[in-house]
């Protein structure tokens, strides 16, 4: 179909620049082809900042995940399985971060983490990381948890099954689309954060996305463009790969890493 | 059977146990040793041995990246000192978070140990009392600077007082493609003005505050009221001149602005995106304050074999890069080793020859073998030498008519549009 | 510890707490701080001088007036059209061979923003490589020829970099939505006689309005609050809310503080507005066509 081709082209079109200029030696206006190679890029991927910041940018993905796992787990279950009063307030409040722009947040926060000394620590950027990841991980887990049956564990609690072995063994596992696609997620939320890592990360917290928008703004196109490979290939290859293991429903969530 | 809806908490606790631990670390603010009397060297460099000292610097220079971790950073090493630059892309942000940290009550233990600074936010440091004093002229290093030189003593008109050292100088020129712009172009700030209207679209400059578009700025203003007259001091006779010369220089600016890039309806974010411009063959000529810089870029083939560099009639603007330091720093001996290695004159002369940054230091007063080296390092016939450059060189503006104009160009030249 | 069964809203409090500390510390606690900030409070100075007098500076400097409507107009250009092209895709996707289409627009939905900003400025800046193709095909003689779509006044970079990045979000959502049982009505009312715009217009597009509405909200949402897109692809002046409030806040110049928070409480009321009146329409529209 023309139109199904029309969109593979619109899709690749706007990534070929990217993987050509990662490899630009020297390609002048108006040239359409680049008059020199070079693999200067690829090496500078392999350097050691770039390298730290991939190990830092990696570090502060996975706690956040599994922080706001942890803490989404709950409140899931809370949302999917109860009814109580002050419900919607508790649906809107852990809505709310996600309308509301987490820059503007994050600008009244900063004085306080300078103030008791989480700014520029690894442990502060993570901690307002989950400001953006907690309230989609309890969303999306609310929502697993609505088609749980708690009679299975119940059951298995009879039998004599433990607290921990009723969690793995019965809980988890029917959720356990849910609980991929929400680490995952709130990983790639991480993994693209840009201003809050910036506002509070001041500079000496070094992720992957900072180097990328230092060297978007400098005058290296091929450094920029061999950054922009390294930051976009990891969600891209775990994104598809989760979709195969998931099914196509769950990896729309993962949508919502945005950065 | 309800225990299993505390699963979820139990295992939170520790969970959250280890974002506050996570939260703690590098938190607290460490308890500072009393620093060691510059003057005292020797206690200085015990002192420094086994400091890790944040410097926080520029980091859109690739070349002169690469120049500090190859060449500054094993310096440091072998004195014990660990080198960890903290690249940022406007040194307000590092002077912001030292402010943060003086008004939050952080006497000692501050995270900023150097700054990569001068003129505004130099000034702002000194204004609210953030810096160390009184020591670069103690610096071992400091017996080759000229430390008489007016551009050594006063920063954008700023007395200095020891509250940072030189480490390089910054000298500004106009680069043009010879292939579009005859030498009589180039000659004078008319000349470049006129070349524009014969050739609209073709010349531009950075946005203020940017500090290279701040830089064109001021030649245009030299220029128009022939050099920077009685504004490179904040006495009181000079408010009432800014306001009459600066109506000049609006009025020649926006006079200006159709020719340029644009049809001056907007201007470039940053330098960087006006060397991008040039080099993707955009505009033919733009100001810089790394002239140095530009043998390289032709040399890799960004920049067309034509490229050459001029300084108009009004002379160059000149200034000097200094290194800080926070007196609320947590290793201010590891510090005033960084400020030590810069102004040695191998180290000077390395960032001459990679990157073409100017040195800060008096050459006469090296020894005759890096005074050779000096003179034999390749001179691109793209770049003009230091003598050609800084034949007229010119004094900056103090800097709080330096603000002044920054924040009036955004309201009558930009927003004019 | 005894297995003794708490009252259901212990149990329920106990299971929020976590996540409502999150919220309420981080988030509660950053929306008021900026707003005290904004009316004057300085908690580093230790003073608070309570004044509108930052909201009088910024409400009054044309740069703001400015930046409000770059802010809208990307907001909901960016929006529709993502929103629009997204059903469009999902409509024609789904009657192809859908695995290796999903699996391109999953790549596209897993890229980064920051990622997507440089792509779109490789591509369409006056020297990218949309102007170097008409060049060769003679078209554009030189880059000043080009017209500007980035940095420009209208936004179009930055509107570009949000659609193509949204619009296959929207088709996924959509795409997910449109399951068998819509196919199922389909056919019904295809047997029924209905013709093809009747079916589109009275069976699909209103099974997929919640859905694709809740999305929507969050990429309005998400357009209307980005600072990396706007500051790499549009001007300095008028600059996206977002960035007009970092670059106050970065200002050396520590008074100037609360104008910047007063810049993010006006675009955290505007992003709550904005969402508030597109939530609306949509039900609204729901409502009618159904």
């Amino acid at each position: 179909m023309r139109l199904r081709l029309l969109l593979v082209v619109v899709v690749v079109a706007l990534l070929a620049p990217l993987l050509v200029w990662a490899v630009v030696g020297s390609w002048r206006y108006p040239d359409l082809v680049p008059a020199r190679f070079t693999d200067r890029g690829l090496r500078l991927t392999l350097g050691t900042d770039v390298l730290a910041a991939l190990g830092t940018s990696v570090l502060i993905g996975t706690c956040v995940a599994v922080l706001a796992w942890a803490i989404g787990l709950p409140a899931g279950r809370a949302l999917g399985l109860h009814r109580f009063r002050g419900r919607r307030l508790v649906a809107f409040l852990l809505l709310a971060p996600v309308v509301v722009p987490g820059l503007a947040v994050t600008l009244g926060l900063q004085v306080f983490f300078v103030r008791y000394g989480l700014a520029d620590t690894v442990g502060g950027v993570v901690l307002v990381q989950l400001m953006p990841t907690v309230p989609y991980a309890a969303v999306l887990l609310g929502a697993a948890f609505t088609d749980l049956d708690t009679d299975d564990e119940r059951q298995a609690r009879t039998l004599g099954a433990g607290p921990v072995r009723t969690l793995v063994a019965v809980t988890l596992p029917p959720l356990r689309p849910a609980l991929v696609s929400t680490l995952l997620l709130t990983f790639l939320i991480s993994w693209s954060e840009y201003v809050l890592t910036l506002l509070l990360g001041g500079g000496t917290v070094t992720t992957l996305p900072l180097l990328l928008f230092a060297a978007i703004g400098s005058s290296d196109r091929t450094a920029a463009a061999a950054l922009g490979v390294l930051v976009v290939l990891p969600p891209v290859v775990l994104v598809v790969l989760a979709a195969r293991l998931l099914g196509g429903r769950d990896a729309t969530w993962l949508g919502l890493a945005r950065g | 059977m309800t225990r299993s809806e505390r699963r979820p908490l139990a295992v939170l606790g520790p969970v959250l146990a280890l974002a506050l631990s996570l939260a703690a670390c590098g938190g607290g603010p460490a308890p500072s040793a009393p620093t060691a009397d510059s003057a005292d060297w020797d206690a200085v460099l015990a002192e420094a041995d086994g400091q890790s000292v944040r410097w926080y610097l520029y980091g859109g220079d690739d070349v002169l990246n690469t120049v500090i971790d190859e060449e500054v950073a094993p310096r440091l090493a072998e004195l014990g000192v660990t080198l960890e630059p903290v690249r940022i892309d406007d040194t307000a942000d590092a002077v912001n978070k030292v402010l943060g940290e003086q008004q939050a009550g952080r006497t000692s233990g501050g995270s900023v140990d150097a700054i990569w600074i001068n003129g505004e936010n130099f000034a702002t440091g000194v204004q609210a009392d953030l810096w160390r004093c009184g020591w670069s002229q103690d610096l071992p290093n400091a017996r080759y600077v000229d430390l008489e030189a007016p551009e050594v003593q006063r920063d954008f008109g700023t007395p200095v007082e020891g509250c940072e050292s030189a480490w390089q100088q910054a000298s500004s020129a106009l680069v043009y493609d010879s292939a579009d712009l005859r030498p009589d172009d180039v000659a004078s700030v008319s000349g470049l003005l006129d070349w524009a209207r014969a050739n609209p679209g073709r010349f531009t400059y950075p946005a203020p505050p940017d500090f290279t578009g701040s830089m064109a700025v001021r030649t245009i203003l030299y220029d128009t009221v022939d050099g920077p007259g009685s504004l490179v001091s904040d006495a009181g006779e000079a408010s009432d001149q800014y306001a009459a010369v600066t109506r000049l220089l609006w009025a020649r600016l926006n006079a200006a602005a159709p020719t340029l890039w644009r049809g001056g309806e907007t201007y470039p974010q940053s330098q960087e995106d006006v060397e991008k411009l040039y080099a993707d063959g955009e505009i033919s000529a733009y100001f810089t304050y790394g002239p140095g810089a530009v043998a390289q870029k032709v040399e890799d083939g960004s920049y067309p074999g034509s490229t050459r560099e001029a300084v108009p009639s009004s002379g160059n603007i000149s200034n000097t890069s200094f290194v800080a330091i926070p007196a609320n720093a947590e290793h201010q001996a590891g510090a005033l080793v960084l400020a030590d290695v810069l102004q040695d004159p191998e180290v000077q002369l390395a960032l001459y020859e990679a990157a073409g940054i100017y040195p800060a230091i008096d050459l006469a007063r090296t020894s005759p073998e890096i005074q050779a080296a000096f003179a034999a390092a390749p001179l691109s016939p793209s770049v003009l030498s230091i003598e050609e450059l800084t034949r007229n060189a010119q004094p900056e503006l103090a800097s709080v008519f330096l603000s002044g104009i920054e924040q009036d160009w955004t309201r009558e030249v930009l927003q004019q549009q | 510890m005894t297995g003794r069964r708490l009252p259901e809203p212990v149990r329920v409090a106990r299971l929020l707490s976590p996540a409502l500390v999150v919220v309420g510390v981080f988030f509660v606690g950053g929306v008021s701080q900026a707003l005290l900030q904004s009316l004057g409070r300085q908690p580093l100075l230790g003073e608070t001088n309570w004044l509108l007098g930052a909201y009088r500076t910024v409400l009054g400097d044309p740069a703001f007036g400015a930046s409000v409507w770059l802010s809208l107009r990307i907001t909901l250009i960016s929006t529709g059209l993502a929103t629009v092209l997204g059903v469009a895709v999902a409509l024609v996707v789904r009657r192809v061979a859908r695995g290796p289409i999903t699996a391109l627009l999953q790549s596209a939905l897993a890229v980064p923003h920051l990622v997507g900003a440089l792509c779109i400025g490789l591509l369409l800046s006056p020297s990218g490589l949309l102007s170097r193709l008409g060049h060769a095909v003679g078209l554009v003689p030189d880059a000043a020829v080009f017209p500007a779509l980035t940095d420009d006044a209208f936004g179009w970079g930055v509107i570009a970099e949000y659609t193509w990045k949204e619009t296959p979000f929207i088709a996924m959502v959509a795409l997910a939505a449109m399951s068998r049982q819509v196919g199922d009505l389909e056919d019904v009312a295809r047997v029924l006689g209905a013709g093809r715009l009747q079916r589109l217009r009275r069976i699909t597009l209103p099974l997929l309005a919640r859905p694709v509405a809740a999305a929507s909200v969050l990429v309005l949402a998400f357009a209307a609050a980005s600072y990396e897109v706007p500051r790499l692809l549009g001007r300095p002046f008028p600059a996206a809310l977002p960035v007009l409030a970092l670059q106050r806040f970065r200002d050396t110049d520590l008074t100037v503080r609360p104008e910047a928070m007063a810049v993010a409480t006006c675009l955290s009321v505007i992003s709550l507005l904005t969402v508030a009146a597109y939530l609306t329409l949509v039900s609204r529209l729901v409502r009618r066509t159904r």
